[in-house]
C-alpha cells in the first residue's frame, strides 16, 4: 500500500467532509407534511428497498447488503427495482396514497424534490442517537429546512478513463492538461480511433456530464456567466466538430458510453468510479484512470445515491437499523468499493486497504480534493434544482447535437436560468 | 343497464383523470403541493409554457410528426393490405409476423429500432458497406432526422394495424367483382383505382382518424429512442408533457401542455364519433 494513496485518499475523504452542505438547501417552503416515523405500523420483518440500479455490480451491492442483514438480523430484504425515470414520481404518487418503502435508494441530487414531496421522513432524531454520526461529512447529509432526510453511504464522481494500450501506440502520457488532452484525442483519430466518450442525453445526466467542461470554462451558478458557459460549449462542440467526439452521444446515458470505451476503440472516456467493476469484466485492454484535466475553475461533482426511510414505511425502526447495518457501516461501506468502486462517506473506512489498495481509486480521490463540489450546487433553490439540470442538460445536448449554436445555446440556457435561480 | 359496467369503466378510467388533468392545468401543482390543495391560477400555466418558448415549436413538432405517421400508417397499410389479400401459407405468415410487430411493446420496439438505426447498427452498415454513403446518416443524432426516423418507427408500429383492418375490409368485397373487371381488361392500378378504394372508404375514414389520434399521443418511441432530443428537436406536447410534470415536477404546467394534446385529440374524437354515426346511418 502507497503512503501517499493512503494519505491522498484519506485527505480526500476528509476534502468531502469540508465541503459546503451538499444539496437540498438550506431553505424550501411547504415542508412534506412527513412526520418522524410517519405512518409507521406494525412492523412486518420485512424491509423494502426501492432502488434504480440495473448494472449488475450495482444489483450484486443491493444484493450483498440484503444478505448482510439477513444474515445478522430476523428480518428479511425485499429489493425492488423502479426504473430511474420513474422513480420520483412513483415515490410522490404512493406517498400521497399513504404508502411507499421502507427504505428509499435515490438521486441524492434529488432529495429536496422527495422531502417536499412528503416522501421521507426526518432522520434528525434517529441521527442524533447514532454513535458514528461524526464519521460522516456535511457534504453527504441532505438537508432540507434544517431537517435532515438522507444520508448517502458513498460518493461517486467523474474523471478521465485512458486506453493504456492506445495511448501507447500513439506515444502520448495520461493527459494532466486541457492541452494535453486535445493533442492525444487528436492523435489517436489520426490513428484511427475515437476520441472520447461521454453523455450528451438533454437531462440531468447530461448536465452532471458537462459541469466539469463549463466550469472549467469560468462558468457557475452563481455568477450565471453566458460568455464563460458559451465558451465551454464552444469547446466541447470543437471536439464534435474534428471528429474526436462521436454526435452520437446525445442518444446515450452514462452506460452506453463507457461500453463504447470498454469496447476498445476510444481512447477516453469521461465516466465514473461505478465503472471499476464493468472495465474489469468488459475492458480486454490496459487500462487507467486520471482527474480530469481541469483548471483552476473546474468542478467536479460529487454525487452518488441517498439513502433515506420512507415517510409511510411500515417499521421505520427496523429500516433504520437496515441502513446502520449496511450503507452506514464500516464492514458495509467496504462493499462499495469492492463491488462498485464507489468511494465511501465514512472517513475511517476510507482509510480501509479495500480502498486505498486500489490504484483506480486514486485518481477519484485527487478529483474530490482538487475538484470535488457539492451536488447540486446549493446557490440552486431545491425547488429549482430540477428545472436547472434539465435547461442545462438539454443545451449541453443541443450543441452536441448541433441543434443550437454554442453560443446562442449558453445565452437561452442563462436566461432560463436567470429566472428558474433568481 | 347494460351499459352500466361500460359507463363505470369510462367515468372511473377516462372522465375522472380528464377532469384531475383539467383541474391540475388551471392550478399551481408541485410536489410539494401535489397532495394538498391545489391553488386555482387559471390560464397562466398555459400562458408559461408559450412565453418560455417551449410550446410553440412543441406544436409544430407534434403536427410534423402526426403527419408522418399518418401518411406512411395510411399508404403502408393499404399498400399491404393490398398485398397480403390473397389467402395462402405466405400471406398467412406474413399475417402472423404483423401481429407480433403490432403486439410488441413500444419499449420493445423503440429500443431495437434504436439499435437498428445508431451509427454501428444495421441500417448503417449496410448503407456504408454497399457504398450508397461515405458517412453513417445520423438518424437519431441530427436534430432533422431525428424527428422524422422516430415519425418512421411510429408509423412503422402501426402499419400492421392498419394492415389489418384494410384487409379485412378489402376481403368483403365480391371476387365476383374483381373477375368482372379483369373481363373488361382493368389493369391492377386500376382495380385498386376504382374497385378498393372506393370500397374502404369508410373504412379509411375511421382509420385515418385512430392513425391521427395515434399520432398526437406520440410519446414511447420519443422517450426510448431520443428523449426529446438532441436538445429539444423531438419534444413534441406529450413529450413535453412529461418533461414538466414528471422531470420538473411542475405537474400545473404538465398538465397544460398535456391538455393542450387532448384538445387536438378531442376534436378528432368528435369527427370519430360522427363519421362513426354516419356509417351506421348508411349501413
Amino acid at each position: 500500500m502507497n503512503a501517499r494513496r493512503t494519505s491522498l485518499i484519506a485527505l480526500a475523504a476528509a476534502g468531502a467532509l469540508g465541503l459546503a452542505a451538499c444539496s437540498g438547501g438550506t431553505s424550501a417552503g411547504g415542508g412534506g407534511g412527513a412526520t418522524s416515523g410517519g405512518g409507521g405500523g406494525e412492523g412486518d420483518g420485512v424491509v423494502t428497498v426501492w432502488h434504480y440500479f440495473s448494472d449488475p455490480n450495482q444489483v450484486a451491492l443491493m444484493d450483498a447488503y440484503k444478505e448482510k442483514f439477513e444474515s445478522e438480523n430476523d428480518a428479511t430484504v425485499e429489493n425492488v427495482y423502479v426504473p430511474y425515470d420513474q422513480m420520483n414520481s412513483k415515490l410522490v404518487s404512493a406517498a400521497g396514497a399513504g404508502t411507499g418503502p421502507d427504505v428509499v435508494v435515490f438521486n441524492g441530487a434529488e432529495a429536496a424534490t422527495l422531502a417536499l414531496g412528503g416522501v421521507l421522513a426526518p432522520l434528525d432524531e434517529q441521527w442524533a442517537e447514532f454513535a458514528d454520526a461524526d464519521q460522516f461529512p456535511d457534504s453527504v447529509l441532505h438537508s432540507v429546512d434544517d431537517q435532515l432526510y438522507a444520508v448517502q453511504g458513498y460518493v461517486n464522481l467523474l474523471g478521465l478513463w485512458y486506453n493504456q494500450d492506445i495511448l501507447d501506440e500513439i506515444g502520448v502520457e495520461p493527459p494532466t492538461t486541457m492541452d494535453e488532452l486535445e493533442d492525444a484525442m487528436a492523435a489517436a483519430k489520426d490513428a484511427g480511433y475515437g476520441g472520447i466518450t461521454l453523455s450528451g442525453l438533454p437531462q440531468s445526466q447530461g448536465e452532471w456530464q458537462a459541469y466539469p467542461w463549463i466550469s472549467d470554462a469560468g462558468f457557475d451558478y452563481e455568477n450565471l456567466d453566458a460568455d464563460a458557459l458559451g465558451a465551454g460549449f464552444e469547446r466541447v462542440r470543437g471536439w464534435v466538430d474534428n471528429g474526436w467526439l462521436t454526435q452520437e452521444a446525445v442518444t446515450w446515458d452514462q452506460t452506453v458510453p463507457f461500453q463504447q470505451f470498454a469496447a476498445g476503440n476510444v481512447a477516453f472516456a469521461q465516466n465514473g468510479n461505478w465503472q471499476i467493476g464493468t472495465a474489469e469484466s468488459d475492458a480486454d485492454f490496459a487500462y487507467g484512470v486520471v482527474p480530469l484535466p481541469l483548471g483552476d475553475t473546474g468542478q467536479v461533482y460529487l454525487g452518488g445515491e441517498g439513502q433515506g426511510i420512507g415517510a409511510h414505511a411500515d417499521d421505520p425502526e427496523l429500516a433504520w437499523e437496515y441502513l446502520q447495518g449496511t450503507y452506514l457501516d464500516v464492514e458495509g461501506q467496504e462493499l462499495a468499493p469492492d463491488l462498485v468502486g464507489s468511494i465511501p462517506s465514512r472517513a475511517d473506512t476510507a482509510e480501509a486497504d479495500v480502498v486505498t489498495g486500489n490504484e483506480l481509486l486514486d485518481p477519484f480521490a485527487q478529483t474530490i480534493a482538487d475538484f470535488g463540489a457539492s451536488y447540486p450546487d446549493p446557490v440552486i433553490p431545491p425547488a429549482a434544482v430540477a428545472d436547472v439540470q434539465l435547461t442545462v442538460g438539454q443545451a449541453w445536448s443541443a450543441v452536441i447535437g448541433g441543434q443550437k449554436d454554442p453560443q446562442a445555446a449558453a445565452d437561452e440556457a442563462v436566461a432560463a436560468l436567470q429566472s428558474q435561480i433568481g | 343497464m347494460f351499459l352500466l359496467p361500460a359507463a363505470l369503466f369510462l367515468g372511473l378510467f377516462s372522465l375522472f383523470p380528464l377532469v384531475q388533468l383539467v383541474r391540475m392545468a388551471v392550478s399551481d401543482v408541485t410536489a410539494a403541493t401535489l397532495n394538498a390543495d391545489w391553488l386555482f391560477t387559471g390560464l397562466d400555466n398555459i400562458r408559461r409554457g408559450f412565453e418560455t418558448g417551449q410550446t410553440g415549436p412543441a406544436i409544430s413538432r407534434t403536427l410534423v410528426f402526426v403527419v408522418v405517421v399518418t401518411v406512411l400508417g395510411m399508404l403502408v397499410g393499404f399498400g399491404a393490405a393490398i398485398a397480403l389479400r390473397t389467402t395462402g401459407r405466405w400471406s398467412a405468415w406474413l399475417l402472423a409476423l404483423m401481429v407480433f410487430v403490432w403486439a410488441l411493446p413500444p419499449v420493445v420496439n423503440g429500443s431495437v429500432w434504436k439499435f437498428l438505426l445508431n451509427d454501428a447498427g444495421l441500417i448503417n452498415t449496410v448503407l456504408l458497406s454497399t457504398g450508397l454513403r461515405d458517412t453513417p446518416v445520423p438518424f437519431l443524432y441530427d436534430q432533422h432526422w431525428a424527428l422524422f426516423s422516430v415519425a418512421f418507427v411510429n408509423a412503422f408500429a402501426v402499419i400492421p394495424f392498419n394492415t389489418l383492418v384494410f384487409r379485412a375490409a378489402l376481403m368483403t368485397i365480391d371476387p365476383e367483382v374483381f373477375e368482372a373487371a379483369q373481363l373488361d381488361g382493368a389493369s391492377k392500378w386500376q382495380q385498386i383505382r376504382h374497385i378498393m378504394v372506393p370500397s374502404v372508404r369508410p373504412t379509411t375514414l375511421v382509420l385515418l382518424i385512430l392513425t391521427l389520434v395515434y399520432g398526437f399521443r406520440s410519446f414511447d418511441f420519443i422517450y426510448v429512442m431520443t428523449y426529446g432530443g438532441p436538445g429539444t428537436a423531438t419534444n413534441t406536447l406529450p413529450f413535453l408533457g412529461y418533461l414538466q410534470a414528471f422531470v420538473r415536477y411542475d405537474y400545473g404546467l404538465g398538465a397544460a401542455t398535456s391538455a393542450l394534446a387532448v384538445v387536438g385529440v378531442l376534436v378528432l374524437a368528435v369527427v370519430y364519433a360522427r363519421s362513426i354515426k354516419r356509417e351506421e346511418a348508411d349501413g
